[in-house]
């Protein structure tokens, strides 16, 4: 694209000019800036035009602009419009980083609470296109109170339809909060950042030394902060993410489910599925394998794939039904909960919950991980939203235990007690108060201490808890469980308690 | 030098590779023991093992290092 002149009409030149060519010139005015786009490929209406359908772009109040503005100025720094995703119609904000460093200025924050009340009234979901140096300064408290009506706005739609951010500049303040109150946020790598405020502010707030990216890279927030929870390398792979994610969830809470066509799991991967679990309980394996055994072997979108990794989390589907996946995943760290695989999991099965996406939970986990570090993290505060999470969600719940459950962690993950519809387990799995070694501890101390060889009956001891308390079936007369199953029925019993419970929540 | 460190509280429970070994991304440096499961810490990065820092039969905290590498892209 090149940069053409702007032509402003003088007032002499408006008396001489047609209506028709007047609204020419302010088209033309709105479409070719005169301030510079930084680095970027695209202008903030390429963006919006390719992140929908080819062609459906509708751009609402394009002539919205401050009174008053530097005349050289157009627009108020953000497209605000709508268009088709896959047939559906999503609301889009652009930030226009061409002006003002897409600075939220009173007009601009109009001009997204205009979109947001259109999506939240109608019901379509929100995708904000992040590119914007926060609130305008020259707009003083009117640019904040602007933004404190995204804020409200962000978070009454959350209620209603989905919002995603894509963080494709450098975002500070409340371009950085926003997204922190939508469902998703997709950072493109070495180019989106998120921070409450640049490297010049932090050196004079505090003296710090920042780099952008370390204050505010997409690996700082989709790897150790959590911030974010998809890193993608260019625009295009951002626009594409999102429209994935749009293509598993409803347009809005009073929005049917999505169903695609079913398709069956990968040949190869059923095939392996009954010897994916390794016979050495402690040897570890990838959860992936399960998954991909039993769910349609069409695309998954991971969300957090690199923050809290022993648990995933996932959109997939299951005979053509979108589900949301919660699972162990002992290749990475056990597959153990702790602060961050909580908070993790808990904010994936709220979303779940929400718009009524079906939980299934894939179960190997050996406990919550103890100790001083995790305490002091606030694990008790943390796993317990997890809880929270489970319990109030509205939607279908069914839980397979894998492998192993043990103590507090087993209830986390989707237990029948929280509220899970159905919960099934493998034939080897293990369902215990906790694990072998720690149980023969408490329950035979006096035995142990006086015992001549107290490695050999800890051993005899830890194998007799294994084989008669933790196997699943005492869970399965108690009601805990709703029965045993082989690995290949897992399928199965997931679609046919999807077809029973598909409409409820 | 890059640092590979201990993604959790753990035992380490034997070195799988030892000093001036050649590793490649993603190779298991070490197995730590925790939580009754075998935890593998994988290498993000190729090269040559300087040195296996954590001790086998001690424990690590989350974030110390467990071995150093001379990154093959440092080297290049």
């Amino acid at each position: 694209m090149t940069q053409l002149e702007t032509t402003t009409p003088t007032n002499a030149q408006t008396e001489t000019l047609s209506s028709g060519q007047i609204l020419a010139n302010k088209r033309q005015e709105r479409l070719h800036r005169v301030e510079p786009r930084g680095g970027r490929e695209f202008t903030a209406l390429e963006r919006a035009e390719m992140f929908v359908d080819a062609g459906s772009f509708v751009e609402i109040s394009p002539m919205r602009r401050p009174k008053g503005e530097d005349p050289r100025r157009t627009g108020c720094g953000v497209i605000v419009g709508w268009g088709m995703v896959d047939g559906s119609p999503v609301v889009v904000a652009s930030h226009d980083a061409s002006i003002a460093s897409g600075a939220i200025g009173a007009v601009f924050a109009e001009n997204v609470m205009r979109g947001q009340r259109l999506a939240i009234d109608r019901g379509y979901p929100i995708v904000y296109i992040n590119d914007s140096g926060g609130a305008r300064i020259h707009d003083g408290i009117d640019a904040l109170h602007g933004c404190g009506g995204i804020f409200a706005l962000n978070i009454e739609a959350s209620h209603k339809v989905p919002q995603i951010s894509l963080i494709l500049g450098p975002c500070a303040g409340a371009a950085a909060y926003s997204p922190a109150l939508t469902d998703w946020t997709i950072m493109v790598k070495g180019q989106g950042q998120m921070f409450l405020t640049g490297p010049e502010i932090v050196k004079a707030a505090t003296g710090e030394d920042a780099h952008p990216d370390d204050i505010g890279g997409s690996r700082l927030h989709t790897k150790e902060s959590g911030v974010a929870h998809l890193e993608v390398d260019t625009e295009t792979a951002a626009f594409d993410a999102a429209r994935l994610l749009l293509s598993f969830v409803p347009s809005s809470v009073d929005d049917a489910q999505r169903v695609a066509e079913p398709a069956s799991p990968s040949p190869v991967a059923e095939y392996a599925l009954s010897r994916v679990v390794p016979a050495t309980s402690s040897a570890v394996f990838d959860m992936n394998a399960v998954l991909a055994g039993i769910l349609d072997d069409s695309p998954i979108l991971e969300l957090m794939p690199t923050h809290g990794t022993s648990t995933l989390t996932q959109l997939a589907r299951i005979d053509g039904r979108a589900v949301g996946i919660v699972a162990s995943q002992p290749q990475a760290r056990g597959g153990i909960l702790d602060s961050k695989t909580s908070v993790k999991a808990a904010r994936f099965v709220e979303f779940c919950g929400r718009f009524g996406l079906p939980i299934l939970t894939f179960v190997d986990v050996p406990g919550f991980l103890p100790g001083t570090v995790e305490e002091k993290r606030g694990v008790i505060t943390h796993g317990a939203k997890l809880l929270r999470a489970y319990v109030e969600a509205k939607s279908p719940k069914l839980t397979v235990v894998v492998r192993k459950a043990y103590g507090g962690a087993y209830i986390a993950m989707g237990a029948k007690s929280l509220g899970a519809d159905f919960t099934w387990a493998w034939a080897g799995s293990e369902i215990a108060v906790m694990g072998p070694g720690g149980a023969v501890s408490l329950l035979h101390r006096r035995a142990l201490k006086e015992a001549a060889d107290p490695v050999a009956l800890r051993a005899e001891l830890a194998a007799d808890y294994r084989e008669n308390v933790a196997r699943p079936y005492l869970a399965a007369e108690a009601g805990i469980i709703d029965d045993v199953i082989e690995a290949e029925e897992t399928r199965g019993r997931l679609s046919d308690a999807l077809r029973l419970l598909a409409g409820r929540g | 030098m890059f640092e590979v460190r201990a993604e959790m509280v753990a035992n380490v429970w034997k070195h799988v590779v030892h000093a001036g070994d050649e590793i490649v991304a993603g190779d298991v440096v070490a197995m730590l023991e925790s939580m009754k499961m075998e935890i593998p810490v994988y290498a993000e990065v190729g090269g040559v093992v300087t040195r296996m820092v954590a001790v086998e039969g001690t424990v690590v905290q989350e974030g110390d290092v467990v071995a150093l590498i001379e990154s093959a892209l440092n080297a290049s």
